[in-house]
């Protein structure tokens, strides 16, 4: 009898864990279709667009051209239509989709990696000063006026803020590492206060430039708008490279979320591993943040939604929040282009305001977990 | 697995925490690791893992150094048990077992395969985790994380096993249950055991040896029976203990007590009669309140007589299960005129051993102030047909007192004067 009973509770584990598992693999599955809907739709939202606002002409009439024009005008250049459609897509809105749906992988994909080297749910892709490092990089290119150029204006920001990122990142690195070791909580502490100072000189540069202010709210609160084709080739190749590997090592990141040391008792190369991720998701979202500025929230909250939805096992994970923070992104910035149509929003507005409220749901819950 | 340190020193900067620490573990032994806190114990576990790097050519697995060996090599070698495993993520207790099978992946990109679904449930079955497998991680209490924790173990399918104190944070229930565990591995499937412990009667009663290490030396390595002794564990821990033999199984245990008196001692000699492990508490009580304690008359094997033995009282003694004779009856009496009060535990008394109340009469006659601890009334400790009783009832009339306990009986004697 008893002996039943322990093989029917071993069964019901059985059909449990499959179950478990079942939805794991249906949600990541179902995330690649999520991805694309999103990016085919978010082709067609905007000012200029079936599903948007519409354009207002010089006599004030509202007009909006039909799906068929629209998809239309994406494969044929020589239409007859009074706008350049053609142009409006594959210069502006194609190049702007592909973007938002890269930089939202590179933040999310990277910040899951960074909780896990961090142990520390709180952690998000710029805990080691990247977004204040391009900061400056980007507010001094402005102050100098580097950025009036002509030709070069325009590559010379992203040029400078990945290259001050990276300089950042590498001063809190080896502020957090003492004779080869890596210190994961002078690491976090170190990236706080450098992102402190980084971002005191930001506003010091902003408050005695006199800059425009509008242009730089826009690069400091994140924006898509300076999506252009080599900015989609320059992050694809990042957020390539550095995605698939992090995605090799998603089996150290799960020992490494028990400690170090055990990490090290299961095979892992603690040491070489957090390295390795904190140089590959510096990259990474340098290389993104570069063309758009510091979006915030998604590589937090991102990974902490995917977790909630498959569980913390990174194989799973990492592509699940890769692409849930493409998809949220592509999303967000189709509001930001909309929600004042004919103007655009900072995109890092959108995902902070649904971010923030959503981030101290988490907070309250874990609170309460924490209290059972 | 055999390991074998060699002439192994390891100092963190300027501290030297292991000094020239050489010992071999063989195969399919189950060896403790003890000592005081700071006596480095756990760092010669790190160092044996290889998590802290030691000197090459120090440790080796199976002969070869530990330092020719990768990490992955090591993981399928041995297993890592470590004091207590937190994570704020949610992992299944499933998710935790599988990462054992981490080591033994042949590439990257290669999934879990039908065979590690198998090895995970078979190691979760063993350490009874299976019906709870789904469940998160942190939501799991410390005996059940523990064996968790060892289902990963092994399910990487390890020679050895290394625990680093595996069960200082668990209650009673959940120390025998992870113990018990470790040994039907050790025992059933001989996987060698190297475990950190730091209570003395777990290591007593579970290790086949044990190595005690003080102050980073090797003070010794051999069965527990020789390893803790009440000199040895004086010297390292600074503590006196007695060393008894478990009357239940083949092994030792340890009680520690001090055997300093907290009042200085002013001399005056007190006898207590007693038996049957009556008279332990009465005895340490009289001792740290300064008094000079003789007891009598026990039999060897009274757990009385051990009890006195253990605390170096002068005893009057009979051999095992014989009647009280007229030489110890005598040196009882002798004793008893020595001394400056008597106390009687309620000790029963049966045929052997009347003879100590007939010694009782005689000091109250001549005299002597005499203390009678009451007996629990629910159990009467008269075995001779109403005799004893009617011996305590005559006592009481010749002026002996009757004490509830033994604070009353301390408090007596101070009054009396007695002291």
């Amino acid at each position: 009898m008893d002996h039943l009973a322990a093989q029917k509770d071993s069964e019901t584990t059985s059909e449990e864990y499959l179950r478990v598992l079942r939805r794991r693999t249906l949600i990541l599955s179902a995330l690649p279709f999520a991805l694309l809907i999103s990016a085919f739709l978010a082709v067609f939202i905007g000012t200029a667009g079936p599903l948007g606002p519409g354009v207002i002409d010089q006599e004030g009439h509202h007009e909006r051209i039909s799906f068929g024009d629209a998809i239309d005008a994406i494969l044929n250049a020589h239409g007859d239509w009074p706008y350049d459609y053609h142009a409006v897509f594959w210069d502006v809105r194609i190049p702007r989709v592909l973007l938002a749906g890269l930089v939202g992988a590179a933040l999310a994909c990277s910040g899951t990696a960074m909780q896990a080297v961090f142990r520390n749910p709180m952690a998000d892709p710029f805990i080691v000063g990247v977004s204040s490092g391009a900061s400056l990089g980007a507010v001094v290119v402005e102050v100098t006026g580097l950025g009036a150029l002509v030709a070069i204006g325009t590559i010379m920001s992203p040029v400078f803020a990945f290259i001050t990122a990276l300089v950042t990142v590498l001063v809190v690195y080896s502020l957090g590492t003492v004779r080869g070791r890596v210190y994961v909580d002078t690491l976090l502490l170190s990236g706080v206060a450098v992102a402190a100072f980084l971002s005191a000189l930001v506003s010091f540069l902003i408050y005695f430039a006199h800059l425009e202010y509008h242009r730089i709210i826009f690069w400091l609160l994140g924006s898509l708008a300076q999506a252009t084709w080599p900015a989609v080739a320059t992050v694809a190749l990042a957020v390539g490279v550095g995605s698939m590997l992090i995605f090799l090592f998603s089996r150290d990141l799960n020992a490494l979320l028990l400690g170090e040391e055990t990490a090290h008792n299961l095979g892992a190369d603690p040491e070489f591993l957090k390295t390795l991720m904190l140089v590959v998701a510096a990259v990474m979202t340098s290389a993104a943040v570069a063309f758009t500025g510091v979006i915030g929230f998604i590589g937090l909250i991102i990974p902490h939604m995917m977790r909630i939805a498959v569980g913390a096992d990174h194989r799973i994970l990492l592509p699940s929040a890769t692409l849930a923070g493409a998809t949220f992104l592509i999303l967000a910035d189709s509001v930001a282009r909309t929600v004042i149509s004919p103007n655009a929003l900072p995109v890092g507005i959108i995902t902070a305001l649904s971010g923030g409220p959503f981030f101290l749901y988490l907070l309250r819950r874990s609170r309460t977990e924490s209290e059972r | 697995m055999r390991f074998e340190v060699r002439n192994l020193s390891f100092s963190f900067g300027d501290k030297r925490v292991l000094r020239d620490i050489s010992f071999e573990a063989a195969d399919g032994e189950f060896l403790g690791l003890m000592g005081p806190n700071g006596s480095g114990k756990t760092t010669l576990l790190r160092c044996m893992t290889h998590y802290l790097q030691t000197e090459e050519n120090r440790i080796f697995i199976n002969g070869k150094p530990l330092q020719s060996l990768t990490s992955t090599d090591l993981a399928k070698t041995f297993a890592v048990v470590p004091q207590s495993s937190s994570t704020d993520f949610t992992f299944s207790a499933h998710d935790i077992v599988m990462m054992g099978r981490f080591p033994h992946m042949s590439s990257r990109l290669a999934g879990y395969g039908k065979v590690d679904d198998a090895i995970v449930r078979s190691a979760m079955e063993k350490t009874n985790t299976w019906h709870f497998a789904a469940r998160p991680f942190y939501a799991l209490s410390g005996g059940e994380r523990q064996r968790v924790i060892i289902a990963r173990a092994i399910a990487q399918q390890p020679q050895g096993l290394l625990l680093d104190e595996p069960t200082v944070y668990l209650d009673i229930n959940g120390q025998l249950e992870v113990m018990d565990l470790i040994k039907k591995l050790n025992r059933s499937e001989g996987i060698s055991v190297v475990a950190v412990l730091h209570d003395v009667n777990l290591a007593a009663r579970y290790c086949d040896r044990i190595a005690l290490l003080s102050q980073g030396r090797l003070e010794a390595i051999a069965s527990p029976k020789e390893v803790l002794t009440p000199e040895l564990i004086q010297s390292v821990y600074g503590v006196d203990v007695v060393v008894r033999k478990d009357p239940f199984s083949e092994t030792v245990y340890v009680v520690p007590h001090s055997t300093v008196s907290v009042v200085p001692k002013h001399g005056t000699r007190v006898h207590l009669l007693c038996g049957g492990g009556t008279g332990g508490p009465i005895m340490k009580a009289l001792f740290d309140a300064g008094f000079v304690v003789s007891v009598g008359v026990l039999n060897v094997l009274d757990s009385d007589f051990e009890n006195a033995n253990d605390m170096h009282l002068a005893t009057v003694a009979e051999v095992p299960f014989a009647p009280i004779s007229d030489s110890a009856h005598g040196e009882n009496l002798r004793k008893i005129q020595e001394s400056s009060a008597i106390v009687m535990s309620p000790f029963p008394v049966g045929p052997g051993n009347i003879r100590n109340l007939e010694a009782a009469r005689t000091a109250a006659r001549s005299g002597k102030a005499v203390f009678i601890l009451e007996h629990d009334p629910e159990k009467g400790i008269d075995f001779v047909g109403g005799k004893a009783d009617g011996f305590i009832k005559e006592l009481i009339s010749s002026g002996a007192v009757l004490v509830k306990d033994v604070g009353e009986l301390l408090g007596r004697l101070s009054c009396g004067g007695i002291k």
